[in-house]
């Protein structure tokens, strides 16, 4: 359970605007909002992958957020009709959504994005790839390993004499 | 008894039909060679059937796994602030519950804490009964069972 001594960030710290738009959405957009907000996305999750603590990695997430909307309100703002019409086409023609029976309506959410906003649609398999992130955020240390204060002494061992041996040694491997 | 006649079995006039000991080979449809060639026309034009699909359905697991990937960063976004507001509103609803408990310490078992050793203060996830612990029941039995809607 959470104890009271647990910081955990208010409500109102907490509170922002989230993207309220379903999965087929989502996926249309899902492409262009990536490359749109790369830097944001990639400090987010080297920042979740590094700390292993989702309290402090909430302003990178809340930046994450913010730049997610602003995309879709250039979406909206640009090429409602074709987004809409992408979505409906990825939700209506398969049960996984796949891109593969909607490149049709797909082209045309291209070309719009390309033409009205300036954001063009990433290479194939763009987010597949990995690459470098450079980041300001220092890099979490390791925890360093427990001091204990009634530990044993180690016993010495590297001040004992020790004589070279009289016969040749063992052979090890027969 | 003297008067039964007595008829010998006997081969039929002309005698016995020869014995049939020939092989009678089954008929056969196609030579060797011509089940050879029809074999491997088979085999390998299914193969390559099977490769030229499998390669297209590779290209696009690959696509979706590009647009999910790029959309990970956000749905984690909002799935951290959901989860830190859950436990905040767990460990207020504790606290309001058992504020007439003397004795009792909020997060412990009477005062006794979970990790002896830890700091307060460092991040440990919390297990999915202590998740919907004030929720009631049905919640709990649907995030149980949720994996057979899938």
């Amino acid at each position: 359970m959470i104890t009271k001594g647990k910081e955990i960030p208010t409500y109102e710290e907490l509170e922002v605007q989230d993207v309220a738009l379903s999965s087929p959405f989502l996926k249309a957009g899902a492409l262009h909002m990536g490359k749109q907000c790369e830097a944001e996305n990639n400090e987010f999750m080297l920042c979740r992958m590094e700390e292993k603590d989702p309290r402090k990695c909430i302003n990178e997430g809340k930046v994450v957020t913010s730049c997610a909307m602003k995309f879709f309100q250039v979406v909206k703002r640009n090429c409602a009709q074709e987004f809409y019409n992408f979505a409906m086409c990825l939700d209506r023609g398969s049960q996984d959504m796949s891109y593969d029976f909607c490149r049709k309506t797909q082209t045309i959410f291209d070309d719009c994005m390309k033409e009205k906003a300036g954001i063009e649609r990433p290479g194939y398999g763009y987010f597949c790839e990995p690459r470098i992130h450079e980041t300001k955020r220092p890099q979490p240390m390791p925890e360093p390993p427990p001091v204990y204060p009634d530990a044993l002494v180690e016993p010495p061992s590297d001040d004992i004499p020790r004589q070279p041996s009289k016969y040749q040694g063992r052979p090890i491997f027969f | 008894m003297s008067g039964t006649t007595v008829k010998q079995d006997l081969p039929p006039p002309g005698g016995y039909k020869p014995i049939n000991y020939l092989r009678v080979p089954a008929k056969t449809y196609f030579s060797g060679v011509q089940m050879f060639v029809l074999f491997n026309v088979i085999t390998f034009g299914a193969i390559y059937i099977w490769s030229y699909s499998a390669e297209r359905m590779r290209k696009l697991r690959t696509e979706d796994r590009s647009a999910r990937l790029a959309l990970q960063p956000m749905l984690f976004a909002e799935k951290d602030r959901l989860y830190l507001k859950r436990m905040r509103s767990l460990r207020d609803e504790e606290e309001e519950l058992m504020k007439g408990v003397p004795g009792w310490v909020v997060g412990t078992y009477w005062g006794e804490p979970i990790y002896h050793t830890r700091p307060e203060n460092e991040w440990h996830d919390i297990t999915p009964t202590e998740y919907l612990a004030h929720s009631p029941h049905y919640k709990q039995q649907y995030m149980v069972n949720f994996y057979k809607w899938l």
